[in-house]
């Protein structure tokens, strides 16, 4: 995609070797497909979570206004959401689209085990050497070993192709068979394994760097030709030819794979000679011998490398003064074949030329070799096959491989090759540099580990609290950085705390932001948020997560629940807000209807909350109004008799607001007048007319909130309680 | 990985504004209608209603601590809040909670701020008029009680006449712990150039007044016309960023967290952008304060990074002048 973000806009650019090459590059422009007829007049941003970028694209408003009919029907203006990270949360660049989306998020997820485990480790690691810096040497050698563990298990979870070897039974006209695609990200992970993390591989790295190469030199370069390649398009010619040994591109095809060490896919190829059939009209026999003579010499090639894989041909040397006298024997021998008196009796032109020039490459002719090979990291790989077996170190790779590129330079230079240039100048730097730019924050901030394996430099680098950061570390950075690819997706955001859990300076505070911005709406997420808040003991931002989901019920009409969500986050401040309203909107019309829908709030606030004990009246008015409804139901002594108590408990506590007197009176004169017999003793009937009086009175003051009771509330009470009143003195003795 | 459509903007749009997570998006009109969009349904308003007379200029969120609500700013120079209620699971409706008159000025802009449990609103108005505005009850946006008063200089004793200004930018700090003070970014857009630049305000509680802590300018600069201010989440740092966009073009400002021998913040100027062709009229931080969002009047939203120098650049440029 031309317009792609090349960089990735949501990561950081961790390396500018030059200052003013970095001002130069200006930054690729992307098109957005807003699908808004021009002219836009007004752009606005926002971002939402993570690297999500949402853009509103505004038209000019139409002067009209709204009478032009065919002008309300014009859009006013869209609104996209941009994936700043450069086509969903995998790697950037053009490789984003070898690994979709769900592939990507499983290897997100099945990094976390993984990552989280390296990280306890490491810091039992630190408490356990008290706290120092370095740990001692025999911990220190196990040290790479956990690395290694922990690579490995990210390595399976990057996809498993076959290595490129040929299985006669399945196909005998098959060449290569590939199991499964490979990908960049695992072969550049393997890249960084191999050169970093395996010690056990040190002794024997070029024929490891030969093994990686079978595996992923499909992957080099996208526009310009690779072994692979070459027998990709042989294969798909091998089945229309009649005689392979006439066509240039079967010779050619083995010269490839046998400069870089495919021996059995060489081995392989051979055997598809003329000569090997049976129905020959003449005698072959000579030629038969010299290319069964050639095989035998690839399949029992000396190989420096503790094993060789099943399928593998070569013979195994596991020292180096074992691998010398072998490769002094077999070279030999290809010397002595090639000098053979046999080649005179070949009577095929092309068999003759095109297995002299398999043993020149097996004698390291570079000149069969440059020929033989398309990419410089081809032929990087056959240098170090059959020119320089004992090359050893960093440097000596090094300056090979800047030998190699300057006799193939390449326009199209993929992040693989620029990885492993990197990595042969040990220059931590640039492996930064590229796994950001080719392979994205993911590969960054689980790479990081492996640079880190076994080297106090990389770590010093890595590690080092930098200012320009806001006191922060490389390697914080890039962690900060994939939380935040992680947090614009809603399947992954929630693996982002681990990778901010080990930032120790910046990271909660970005996991603070995340968490509160997750939407309210979704109940399982208000959950999940609230769970992550508890593992990582965040309390403020819980309470502010429950005060949020309260305050959004509470608007909602769900009443309940947002008292519930206030009641967790210990919202003082709105549940006596809640309790003051309830308190005002209960005494401005305490009708039944209205009081129903109050009583389950009532329930839910409790006892404890309220100021002044003002939720504690509301609760013994509740009481007093299921007992008064009983009594006026079922008319049992025993409940008219509560609701006379509860009365009186009512008005002669303090705290019963002055403006619950008349509707107190009002709710129990039914009661009062129903009965023969008087239900208030004279003192209480005395206290209660007092009480009246005194209201009474404070209707004269101009601060006196008026009840909405009938008018003729206040004689109706007085009437019962002086019936009531005269009925008590003539019972008392 | 091709565009996702979020909203489709009926016709008359004038502005939008998204709510504290990006979920929610509402636009404002020239005919004084407000519609909401939820991203995660379907591209047309879930709510839709008239809610001026006159053109919507402005639409800020206020925070969800308060619910879901809107202020909107209008052409007439007033100002109105309203919030999104229904009873019993029936459809939600939104409600005109308070109206502030424009009155001999108009409202340019809002921002809202927490501080401790109280929601705090700052407008500014078409006078150079700072007014903070405290909401005393935390479950009604109805009652709100004026706080402060004042101008955007940091002189008092110089106090002018009134400008005119045509526009402002306020930004609080981000949401911090219980315990920091509240403040806020201003800058403006007059013909007075004593207003103009930004400055960081700080409520004193023992005094329960603002006062000017920093003003974001060379000396020679400070008269320059603001156009946006942005101020970055601080996810640890031991300074605060703030974007400040004027005619010279984007600059970045590093302010220091506590006060030095004399009282004052340290600020440094650790960048100046360039690159817009013309005004520059928003800034956005992302969540975590490392990447930097510009819309310029030339239609283009440019993203600015710092690299591992701590040097800024253009990372991105996003043209949204062409259809597709």
């Amino acid at each position: 995609m031309p317009g792609m973000l090349m960089d990735g806009g949501g990561a950081i650019v961790p390396f500018s070797g030059e200052p003013g090459h970095a001002v130069a590059a200006a930054p690729p422009v992307r098109n957005i497909r807003h699908g808004v007829a021009p002219p836009i007049s007004r752009v606005y941003v926002s971002f939402s979570s993570g690297n999500l970028l949402q853009v509103a694209c505004l038209r000019p408003p139409n002067p009209e206004g709204g009478g032009d009919r065919g002008a309300e029907e014009v859009s006013g203006g869209r609104v996209v959401e941009v994936n700043l990270g450069g086509g969903g949360s995998g790697p950037g660049g053009a490789d984003a689209e070898e690994i979709d989306e769900a592939e990507m998020r499983r290897i997100e997820y099945g990094s976390v085990p993984a990552f989280a485990l390296l990280q306890s480790r490491k810091n039992a690691l630190v408490d356990g050497s008290g706290m120092s810096r370095l740990p001692s040497v025999s911990e220190h050698a196990e040290w790479w070993q956990y690395v290694l563990e922990y690579s490995k298990t990210i390595g399976s979870l990057l996809g498993n192709p076959d290595s490129l070897s040929a299985y006669m039974i399945d196909d005998p006209k098959m060449i290569l068979k590939v199991k499964e695609k490979p990908t960049s990200l695992k072969a550049a992970w393997e890249l960084l394994e191999i050169f970093f993390v395996d010690k056990q591989l040190q002794t024997w790295l070029p024929e490891r760097l030969v093994d990686w190469l079978a595996d992923y030199d499909s992957l080099l370069t996208k526009t310009e030709n690779t072994i692979y390649r070459t027998l990709i398009n042989f294969q798909k010619k091998l089945i229309n030819l009649q005689v392979v040994e006439d066509d240039p591109d079967y010779w050619s095809g083995l010269s490839a794979a046998l400069s870089v060490g495919w021996l059995d896919i060489v081995v392989n190829m051979l055997r598809f000679h003329g000569s090997y059939q049976l129905d020959q009209m003449d005698s072959r026999e000579t030629e038969n011998g010299l290319v069964e003579a050639v095989a035998v010499l690839v399949s029992t090639m000396p190989r420096m490398r503790p094993d060789l894989p099943s399928g593998k041909l070569g013979q195994c040397c596991k020292t180096r003064p074992d691998f010398i006298k072998a490769l002094e024997k077999w070279r030999g021998q290809v010397s002595k074949l090639e000098c053979s008196a046999f080649w005179i009796q070949c009577g095929h032109q092309k068999t003759r030329d095109g297995l002299k020039s398999l043993l020149h490459i097996m004698l390291g002719n570079i000149k069969n070799l440059t020929a033989s090979t398309s990419h410089w990291l081809e032929l990087f790989a056959s240098h170090l096959l059959y020119i320089r077996p004992f090359t050893v170190g960093f440097e000596g790779m090094h300056q090979l491989a800047q030998k190699c590129i300057q006799l193939k330079p390449s326009a199209d230079n993929s992040g693989l090759t620029g990885l492993l240039t990197g990595i042969l100048s040990e220059n931590r730097e640039v492996v930064l540099a590229e796994c950001t730019k080719n392979f994205g924050p993911w590969m960054v901030t689980h790479a990081m580990e492996l640079l880190t394996a076994d080297n106090d430099y990389a770590d010093m680098m890595l590690h080092e609290e930098r200012p320009n950061f806001g006191g922060i570390s490389i390697e914080e950075l890039h962690r900060l950085v994939y939380a935040q690819v992680l947090c614009s997706h809603a399947l992954t955001w929630q693996i982002a705390p681990t990778y901010l859990s080990s930032c120790l300076n910046q990271g909660l505070g970005l996991l603070e932001i995340l968490l509160l911005k997750q939407p309210i709406q979704d109940n399982r997420v208000v959950l999940k948020t609230l769970e992550i808040c508890r593992l990582y003991e965040l309390e403020n931002v819980s309470t502010n997560i429950m005060k949020i989901a309260g305050i959004y019920h509470w608007k909602h009409g769900r009443k309940g629940t947002g008292v519930y969500w206030f009641q967790q986050a210990n919202d003082k401040v709105r549940l006596d807000r809640i309790a003051q309203q309830l308190f005002e909107h209960i005494g401005k019309s305490v009708t039944d209807d209205s009081f129903k829908q109050w009583e389950g709030l009532l329930e839910l606030l409790g006892s404890d909350i309220g100021s002044a004990g003002g939720l504690e009246f509301l609760h013994r008015y509740r009481d007093f109004k299921r007992s008064l409804q009983m009594a006026q139901e079922g008319r049992t002594g025993e409940s008219v008799r509560q609701t006379v108590e509860f009365l009186i408990q009512l008005m002669r506590n303090p705290s019963t607001p002055q403006r619950f007197w008349l509707p107190l009176l009002h709710d129990s004169v039914r009661l009062l007048n129903c009965k023969p017999c008087p239900l208030l003793n004279v003192a209480e009937t005395t206290l209660l007319l007092n009480k009246l009086q005194e209201l009474s009175l404070a209707k004269l003051r101009p601060d006196f909130s008026n009840i909405h009771l009938p008018s003729h509330a206040l004689n109706s009470v007085r009437l019962a309680l002086a019936s009531n009143l005269a009925r008590a003195i003539l019972e008392e003795p | 990985m091709a565009e996702r459509q979020v909203a489709e903007l009926g016709a008359g749009a004038a502005c939008v504004g998204w709510n504290h997570c990006g979920r929610r998006l509402a636009a404002g009109a020239v005919d004084g209608f407000v519609s909401v969009y939820d991203s995660q349904s379907q591209p047309s308003p879930s709510s839709k209603w008239q809610a001026h007379k006159h053109a919507i200029l402005n639409i800020v969120w206020l925070p969800p601590d308060y619910g879901d609500a809107i202020a909107c700013v209008c052409a007439d120079g007033t100002l109105s809040l309203w919030e999104e209620v229904s009873e019993d699971d029936q459809l939600p409706t939104w409600r005109k909670c308070k109206v502030f008159e424009s009155g001999n000025s108009h409202i340019l802009h809002v921002q809202f701020g927490l501080q401790l449990s109280s929601l705090k609103m700052v407008t500014a108005y078409s006078d150079g008029q700072v007014k903070v505005y405290e909401l005393l009850d935390s479950l009604e946006l109805d009652k709100w009680q004026l706080q402060a008063e004042f101008q955007n200089i940091t002189d008092p004793v110089s106090r002018s006449g009134k400008p005119a200004c045509t526009s402002a930018s306020i930004a609080w700090s981000p949401r911090r712990g219980e315990s920091q003070q509240a403040s806020f970014a201003i800058g403006f857009n007059s013909d007075s150039p004593n207003f103009n630049s930004c400055k960081i305000w700080e409520f004193e509680e023992a005094h329960q007044r603002w006062l000017p802590l920093v003003e974001l300018g060379s000396p020679q600069d400070k008269g320059d016309i603001v156009h946006a201010v942005a101020w970055a989440p601080n996810i640890g740092r031991p300074y605060e960023i703030i974007a400040v966009a004027t005619c010279k073009g984007i600059a970045i400002w590093h302010i220091g967290l506590s006060a030095e021998s004399d009282g004052s913040l340290s600020t440094e100027n650790v960048a100046v952008l360039s690159g817009h062709d013309g005004e520059v009229l928003q800034l956005e931080w992302d969540m975590g304060g490392m990447t930097l969002a510009s819309t310029g009047g030339d239609g283009m939203v440019k993203l600015w990074q710092a690299n591992l120098n701590g040097v800024w650049h253009e990372q991105a440029v996003l043209d949204c002048n062409v259809s597709h």
